[in-house]
């Protein structure tokens, strides 16, 4: 693990002596959580950032000294060139029997190497703690879920997913406001929308259950609120007329899924593709549609007009079989 | 075994006709048995068609034939029920086959790509049932190319997913029962007849090579669901969808939605070594009856 870090880092030393690259160490830990859904309380399982909390899941469900377990977990933001190390601490007791106990953090999208894959199934059984390392290079800026890959019919549902935003760096290594080199990109505003659903049964039912091979989903979530109506939003964003606002779709979810902006009339609004599953588009494309299916990403940009109002950012999700429509959730857009 | 011997002898034939502008190709209908191995497996009552009588399989043969042949493919019925064969987007002759009767059909291959073929009677019970399989055209010069002029690539695989709902749609209609079509909760999805444990095993479903290799990847959804499917270590190149091919550069993506009736192709080039698995994403189709890993799953070997 620490080897191939090491021969990474040499490498991009090598490549790019002048890329201010950085190195990023954080560390999660896991904790459970309930959530009030509908009116329902139902129990998650979530990754928090116990980075230089020395430990942490001592108190079973806190999960570490820099706060306690979310869902969607932690949203990190790393640069391309550099290099994350990612550690996994897991501290607490086996949330589920052998051979489904333990947790892993699998970068979805990445294509690491298999030791830092996350797969419990290639990796030699690794689930009780580890450090994925992770060194996406230029051209893969762009939006990376990462997500528990044990048991994952059951683990990702649980709550163990979140998002990595890889962005591009300036020569003096800031962050800019692009989503990748191409200045087309530029952006004022962003936000990260992460895409699940819930069933509650399978909160519930462990192991080899039956109950796993039927997805009955309750509750549909964007940034882990449920945003049943315009006036009740999942997210927020408080812009300016005039402006350009990125949004980061990821699709952590497990039905079929279309995003569309719309404003308060109800009709939808053009936005441009410019990344698919952190690999720039040959051609960007302008829609006022997108499906998102689960494991996809997509980073676009939409242009605010030059007069104030609000839009709708929203994501419907639909069934497997027919995309006939479960429910809406809404985001909103202020400017 | 005897199922596979079936697809390898009509394959042979294929490949020793390279020449030959006209190809034969002979189904039979039946009702069988399909078993899906191991923890969660279970044997599923099925009807399907198969290379030989009483050797309906799961999906039917692969039919591989290059662009512009003449295709014929004689379809004996053998259940006491009308079936049909349709090539989707290639032919149009939906008229049924008789009970206990057989037809010939006749067309023309169209341009090099994957395409599924099934019965599309009896409101999708049919094809749920088995009654699918891919009909594969390689370019007229039959290169290993996606069509002439196109990618080269050193692999290929055909990759046909399948989803059932064993009690149901398959108890049901096997007992002669009416299916309730409005109700689908398929617990077994399989990629080329395969439950994950063995489709992770097997070497015509994984992805395997060593680096720069590219691997044609053929993906063909004769299920009632979208599949999701997730590669692991490597993004692949989007060539071909439903017939349509993509404008170069073409574009990547690491996952691909591919809806019921619909083919995706996929260029899958190994860039560094390891074992990565490949998998639907969503949470039920990776199951059998529940058990992970044992759905929608194969592996990538890259040596």
């Amino acid at each position: 693990m620490k080897k191939s870090a090491y021969i990474l880092l040499a490498v991009l030393a090598l490549a790019a002596p002048g890329l201010q690259a950085a190195i990023i160490n954080k560390t999660f830990c896991i904790g459970s959580l309930s959530k009030t859904l509908s009116g329902k309380s139902v129990n998650f399982w979530g990754y928090s950032d116990c980075t230089g909390g020395g430990g942490g899941g001592m108190m079973g469900g806190g999960g570490g000294m820099m706060g306690s377990a979310t869902v969607p977990g932690p949203i990190l933001e790393i640069g391309a060139g550099d290099t994350l190390n990612l550690s996994l601490m897991v501290s607490m007791m086996s949330q589920e029997a052998a051979p489904y106990n333990g947790h892993t953090i699998h970068l979805h999208g990445a294509d690491v190497q298999t030791m830092e894959d996350g797969v419990p199934e290639t990796n030699g059984n690794k689930v009780n703690g580890d450090t994925y390392t992770w060194s996406p290079q230029e051209g893969h800026e762009g939006s990376y879920p990462y997500h528990c890959h044990v048991h994952t019919v059951k683990h990702l549902e649980m709550g163990l997913y979140s998002a990595v935003i890889v962005r591009p760096r300036s020569p003096s290594g800031a962050f800019l406001n692009q989503l990748n080199q191409d200045f087309a990109t530029a952006y004022d505003y962003s936000q990260v929308y992460v895409l699940s659903t819930v069933d509650p049964a399978y909160h519930t039912a462990s192991g080899d259950s039956t109950v796993f091979a039927d997805y009955n989903p309750q509750y549909f979530l964007i940034g882990g609120r449920e945003g049943k109506t315009t006036s009740a939003p999942a997210m927020t964003l408080a812009a300016a007329k005039g402006k350009k606002a990125a949004f980061r779709l990821i699709g952590m979810h497990s039905v079929n899924s279309t995003f569309q902006i719309k404003d308060s009339t109800g009709n939808a609004k053009p936005f441009t593709v410019y990344i698919r599953d952190g690999r720039a588009l040959p051609v960007p494309k302008t829609l006022t549609s997108l499906d998102i299916s689960p494991g996809q990403r997509a980073d676009l940009i939409v242009s605010l007009p030059a007069t104030t109002g609000t839009w709708y950012p929203q994501v419907t999700y639909k069934t497997l079989r027919n995309n006939s429509p479960y429910a809406t959730v809404y985001g909103k857009v202020t400017f | 075994m005897l199922k596979k011997l079936g697809l390898s002898v009509l394959l042979l034939i294929a490949q020793n006709g390279a020449e030959a502008a006209v190809r034969d190709f002979t189904l039979h209908i039946d009702n069988g048995t399909w078993t899906i191995t191991d923890i969660g497996g279970t044997t599923l009552a099925i009807r399907g068609y198969g290379a030989g009588a009483g050797l309906p399989t799961v999906p039917a043969p692969t039919l591989t034939v290059n662009e512009g042949d003449t295709v014929n493919v004689t379809v004996y019925n053998h259940r006491n029920a009308q079936h049909n064969f349709v090539v989707n987007n290639v032919t149009t002759d939906t008229s049924p086959i008789a009970a206990n009767g057989s037809k010939t059909y006749s067309f023309v291959a169209p341009a090099a790509g994957s395409y599924l073929y099934s019965d599309t009677l009896n409101n999708n019970i049919n094809r749920e049932m088995g009654m699918h399989g891919a009909f594969i055209v390689r370019p007229a010069d039959n290169s290993n190319t996606t069509w002439t002029g196109g990618p080269a690539y050193m692999h290929e695989r055909t990759w046909v997913i399948s989803d059932m709902d064993k009690p149901r749609w398959n108890d049901v209609a096997a007992s002669g029962g009416t299916v309730n079509t409005a109700v689908y909760k398929p617990n077994y999805f399989m990629i080329n007849g395969l439950g994950g444990f063995d489709a992770m095993m097997d070497h015509n479903t994984m992805i395997m090579g060593t680096l720069n290799e590219v691997t044609l990847v053929r993906i063909v959804n004769a299920g009632q669901f979208s599949h999701s499917l997730h590669f692991h270590g490597n993004h692949f190149e989007v060539i071909n969808i439903n017939g349509v091919r993509q404008p170069e550069p073409f574009e990547e993506l690491d996952t691909i939605n591919v809806p019921p009736m619909s083919v995706a192709e996929v260029l899958y080039t190994i860039n560094q070594t390891g074992e990565y698995p490949m998998h639907l994403h969503t949470a039920q189709a990776e199951t059998a009856n529940g058990v992970y890993l044992n759905g929608g799953a194969t592996m990538i070997m890259m040596h």
